[in-house]
Order: structure tokens, then sequence, then C-alpha cells
């Protein structure tokens, strides 16, 4: 059965889905992906989180945009897996 | 409840929180005023008061840090009113001092690199911090700007925002008072050892970072040192201490490399003088009393 | 020795400051959250200012190579030994080999980990704790990195039976999303205008994305200053001063547009006026509030301050009693 997880914000902060501007993002929607991939970065205070997926499977969608500001626990992206 | 407590020299008295006494000596940046916290705040250092664990002082102000599990700070305002009561008898105005060189390289390349780089955040875009600084002060030229700068002593007057760092007023009769605005908007960048220039303030930065003040050059010896602790590093890793006076004397390239590479090695010996500084001979002869200082040094 | 296998977001060692050099520049540092850490040391059975990890939002992964007492307090986490859950605000045992992680929090900001005989780094002026702006004390004077490997200090507690003791709820901190933080007036306040010294206790204020540290960055009103003819040397916006001492816990407002709270890494003084202080019992509890959460200062006499900060005292003290009792 597929199972969705869902991936949240670690702390309030700023969503990024590149390293670095102009780079590529980290992850596309319906990429298939392993445990511990780097999926968006977080930024608070200019310090980095790499946002790492705890399942493998594929990306469903991203649920925040590209410099958004998210709250901790807001639903960041959804992966589906196999179980 | 009162907040404020009044001394009888007019100083003025709150809390800062549980742990914290600010007592405000002036309102206007004011010579007399900053040695009189200099007094002060060395008579509370004097008195040894149990449970005082710092002692602050500022420009026209000082603060007490003390540790209210030992010593409940609401006792200290006795004292400090006894000691401000025995101070405003004390007509006599002075302090021990220091006398300290301070080599300094005007119009240094990395200072200018950084200025150069940050132009859209200050009020003359099209000129340099030091020709900007002349210009405003009535000099023809950046030469005589830096003489009048580097030819009479500094003293400073607020050691602290982060350490190393002392705010340094000039000690020349109030019409030769030098003066600059900093930056419309603060530099996120400043060499390390940079000579700034703010309000009618000068200070070397201790370490590399932002800032605000106008940028005339750079020290070849370090106010700040933690990996080496040579010289007077050996008991504190700040140099500057409140009603240090500085010359701050002007040297070329090739004394600045010079005394980078004693500094590396740990060899460099700053020239330090012990002095006495007396306001009412600075008043009476704001031009000719400052001379005589500088013959502590060795 | 403990290994670093991921240093979390911004974990840095602290311990209960450094005292003597505020007069020279240097803040005093230490855990933000004292309270939480003091009791996180107590419950391994460490000296007072024994040095203790503190994380911000995102932990660690730990590896330990030798048997010791963990106790981790604070903000509200997920935590495991070799994946299987441990309880905070407890003693735990740990053994070489075994691997400590955070995970999420869902309250709070900060955890603090207390290991038995405490983290072993070099104190530097009197204390352990990290000071990044100067790159002072702690590890390099930095937050922790990957392969970091900490020294533990040789545990001085005799009693082995510590494990069985959890913590009381009453003795535990519950971050929530609004708290009342209660402050001294005092120091430039009276450079406020009336309306503005109302609306400061009034109006609730918003702890922004900009809280670290060094500074705690509140939104909400807009605040006045009395008009006055600016003292020289002072700068020409209201809110400046001839540069003054800042007190850690005292609130600040640039231009009245947003109010600062100084925190224990911060600056020891500039040319903002100063307006109050938080008293230190709350600046613990405001050290574990992040964005979007809210605050309501209620001004207090510095005798009811003096006040709960010896009830804090009592209520750690009669922790060190409970344990006495149980073990």
């Amino acid at each position: 059965m597929p199972e969705i997880h869902e991936i949240a914000a670690p702390f309030p902060g700023v969503f990024y889905r590149r390293a670095a501007p102009g780079s590529a993002p980290l992850a596309e929607p319906e990429q298939v992906i392993a445990v511990g991939h780097v999926i968006a970065l977080v930024e608070v205070m200019k310090m980095f989180h790499e946002v790492q997926s705890a399942v493998a499977g594929r990306i469903t969608e991203f649920c925040a945009e590209d410099g958004d500001a998210v709250a901790m626990g807001q639903i960041i992206a959804k992966i589906e897996s196999q179980s | 409840m009162n907040t404020y407590t009044e001394f009888v020299d007019g100083a003025q008295a709150s809390f800062g929180g549980d742990e914290f006494i600010f007592v405000e000596v002036a309102t206007d940046m004011d010579l007399e005023a900053t040695l009189r916290v200099i007094a002060l705040t060395d008579s509370v250092a004097a008195a040894e008061i149990s449970g005082v664990t710092d002692i602050c002082p500022a420009h026209v102000s000082y603060m007490l840090r003390v540790d209210p599990d030992i010593r409940d700070p609401r006792d200290l305002l006795p004292i400090l009113a006894e000691i401000h009561k025995q101070k405003a008898k004390d007509s006599k105005l002075t302090i021990g001092s220091r006398i300290i060189e301070m080599p300094i390289l005007y119009q240094d390349p990395w200072s200018h690199e950084v200025l150069m780089r940050f132009r859209d955040r200050h009020q003359d875009p099209t000129s340099t911090d030091l020709d900007y600084c002349s210009r405003i002060n009535g000099f023809s030229s950046a030469p005589e700007f830096i003489h009048a700068h580097s030819s009479r002593l500094h003293i400073a007057t607020f050691v602290g925002f982060m350490p190393g760092n002392a705010e340094c007023y000039q000690l020349v009769p109030s019409e030769m008072q030098l003066q600059a605005p900093k930056y419309v908007r603060p530099r996120t960048d400043t060499p390390d050892r940079a000579l700034g220039f703010g309000g009618a303030f000068s200070t070397i930065y201790p370490v590399q970072g932002a800032g605000g003040f106008q940028l005339l050059g750079r020290c070849a010896a370090p106010v700040y040192e933690t990996k080496k602790p040579f010289g007077p590093f050996e008991h504190s890793t700040v140099l500057p201490k409140g009603g240090d006076i500085f010359q701050y004397r002007s040297i070329e390239m090739a004394e600045y490399e010079d005394i980078r590479s004693r500094v590396e090695a740990g060899t460099y010996q700053y020239r330090i003088g012990i002095l006495e500084f007396d306001l009412s001979q600075f008043r009476e002869d704001p031009t000719g009393y400052p001379l005589t200082l500088v013959e502590a040094l060795p | 020795m403990i290994t670093v296998i991921q240093p979390g977001l911004y974990t840095t060692v602290q311990d209960r400051g450094r005292f003597g050099f505020y007069g020279v520049g240097f803040p005093p540092s230490g855990s933000m959250d004292l309270y939480s850490s003091a009791v996180a040391n107590i419950l391994v059975g460490n000296p007072a200012n024994a040095a203790v990890l503190e994380t911000t939002f995102v932990g660690p992964t730990l590896e330990f190579e030798r048997n010791g007492r963990i106790a981790v307090t604070g903000a509200t986490a997920d935590i495991t030994i070799d994946g299987v859950s441990i309880q905070p605000w407890t003693i735990v045992e740990i053994k070489k080999g075994q691997v400590l992680a955070f995970g999420g929090i869902s309250a709070g900001v900060r955890n603090y980990l207390a290991i038995s005989g405490g983290i072993g780094v070099q104190p530097v002026m009197g204390s352990r704790s990290t000071y990044v702006a100067s790159n002072l004390g702690g590890v390099e004077g930095r937050a922790l990195l990957p392969g970091d490997r900490l020294e533990v200090l040789a545990d001085s507690e005799s009693r082995t039976n510590r494990n069985r003791f959890e913590i009381p709820e009453y003795l535990r901190v519950s971050p929530m999303p609004h708290h009342v933080i209660r402050i001294v007036p005092g120091l430039c306040n009276y450079l406020l205008d009336p309306q503005s010294q109302q609306l400061l206790t009034a109006e609730t204020f918003t702890v922004s994305t900009e809280a670290n540290r060094t500074g705690y960055r509140l939104t909400g009103h807009q605040l006045s200053f009395i008009e006055r003819e600016q003292p020289f040397g002072a700068g020409s916006d209201p809110s400046n001063v001839v540069n003054l001492g800042y007190p850690v816990g005292s609130l600040q407002a640039p231009s009245g547009t947003e109010l600062i709270c100084l925190m224990r890494d911060a600056v020891t003084g500039g040319g903002y006026a100063t307006l109050a202080t938080v008293i230190s019992v709350d600046l613990d509890i405001l050290a574990q509030m992040k964005f979007p959460e809210t605050v309501l200062f209620e001004t207090i006499s510095m005798e009811a301050a003096l006040q709960l900060r010896a009830e804090r005292g009592k209520r750690l003290q009669s922790l060190v009693e409970l344990i006495d009792a149980v073990t």
C-alpha cells in the first residue's frame, strides 16, 4: 500500500528549494528519492538546515514556494512511499 | 514605587532588572562627566563590595552587575549614594591613566577597498571617507585632516560594545573638535584594526565585522588578541581600559609591514607610559597640557 | 569523549556564564534558559557550573565513548538512544558506543543536555561558555561541527542509583505560545512618552524570526519618545542616547519601530535608549519563545523580581532534596 509521508518545517524560518540562488532545485516533484535525501533548506538568522526525507519514495508535492516564510510544523512536502 | 533614585550630585540611579544597577551621571557627552564616571567606578572597585561581579563605566553613565543570590542590589544604593557624596566634595578631577602609542597607516589600501565597496551607504558616494571628513571639518586636503587627527591625543571614554572596542574623544580645545556622522546605513564589513571615526569618537575595530564609522586608516597593532598572549595581552585579551590615552602616530607602509611582522612573531612592544590625567590642567591649557602627557611615553 | 555525528542547527557549549569582563565588552554568554540548564546538571549530579550542550530547534546526534548518565531538559523534543525513545526531565543511563539523537521539537526552542562530569572544553576567562562573536570559549569559539570530539570530565558523583528519579511536572518548564514577561522599569524609560510607556505593558508583542542568543526582536506597536533637544554626542534620532551600558534583558526600541530584548551574547553597550529590563527568571522563559509567539510585558517592582528569583532558587534546592530522598 502506498503511504503519504508529510515533511514538516523543523522551526520557523524561510523555505528554500535551492542550495544557492540560481542553482538547480535540490529535488523536484515526481522525483524518486532515497532515505536521507536533502529536499529543501530552512533558514533562520543565516543558519541553514537541510531538510532530509526520513523515507524512500516519490515526492508528490511541495507545499511551500521557494522563499516562503514557514511556521514550525508547517507541512513543506509530501512523499509517497511503498510499505 | 520610585523607579529612580537621585544622588546628591544629580546622578540618577535605577535598576536594570534584578541583576543590574544603572547610574546616569549626565546625558550630554562631556569630558568632566566621563572623568567623574571613572573616578566613581574606581571608588566602587576599591570598595570591593561583595556581590558586585562587573563594573562597567561608559561615557557619562555606568552600570554595575550584581549577583542577587549574594547581595540584594537594593543594599547598594546607599553605598553608591555615599560614594557619590564623597566624590561630589572632591573638586580635584584626576585619574590614573596610561598613554599608549598606536601606529596608524592612514589611507591604507584595505580600508580603502572596503569603503569603496559600500559607497552606496555613504553620505557622499563620489568621495572617500577621508576626503569627506576633511571637507566637512573645513580642511582643504586629507593630509591636513590626518595631521589634526594624529597630532593630538585621544582619551578612551567608553570601553565596550564588543571586546577590545574603545570609543575615544580627542583632547583638544572645543573649537578644534573634529566631527563626522556615521554611515547612512552601516557597512556589513570592516577590516580588523581599522581606525574608525563617528560622532566625535575614534575607535580601532577589534575584529572584522559590521560597522558604521568613517574609515580613516588601519592600526598595525591589535587591540584584541586571543591567540598570542604577548605583551599587554599576557593578562587580558583586550588592550584598552577606560581613561587610557591614545596617540595615533601616522606611519608609512614600510613601518606598517615591519610592525605587522613583529606582531605576528609576538615580539612587538607597545609603547605604554603611566601617567595622571588632571582635568583642571587640561581645561586651563587644552593645547599645551596634552603635550606634557606625551613625555610619559618610554 | 563524545563524537559529534550531526551538530544540529546551532549547538553550543554553555555554563552559567562569564563574570567580570562586562566592563571591557564581554557579555556573560551562558545558557539562555538557566533554569533548564541547572535542572539538567542537578539530575546527573554535576556541580552547578558544569558545562552543558545548548541546542537550537534541531539538536545534535552524538556518539558516546564511555558509560555515563545524561539528562535532557528545556524544549519539548523527541529524543532517542539507538533509535529507542527516552524521557526528558529524568536521569538516563547511556552506554559506551550508544548514539543519542534529537528529533523535532514541538514546543520551546532550546534543549539542555547535561552529561555526568560535564563537558570538559578549556575554560576561557573563567567560563566554558561559547561566545561566537569573539570566537571565545566552547569548541574553538564556535557552534559544534560534524566530527568534533568533546571531552567529558571525570564524574564526581558517588551515588550510582540515580536512575529512578523522574522530575515532577511542577518543576519542569512548559513553553507556551503566549507568556506574560515581567519587567522592571528604569534606565532611560523616562525618555518614552507617557502613552508609549503605557503601550509597552498594555499591548502584546510578537517574537519575530530575528531572535537568537544576541537579541530578540519583537514587533507590534510603534513607540514614541518625548521631544527634547538631543544631547551632545547622542545622535539625531529621539531614541538615541550617548552610548551607555546595556543590561542583559534590557529592552530598546531603535527609532520606536520594534522592540529588541538583549540576550546573553548581546553587545555590552550602545547608543539606543534602554527602556526596562526583563527579570532574570523570565529571561529563561523568553529564551524558549519563537516566531510568531506573543508576550505581554508586565511591570513589577524590584522586590517582586527578587522574590521570584529566590523562589526559582528554592525550586532548584527542592529538586536536590527530592533526589537525595529517593537515591
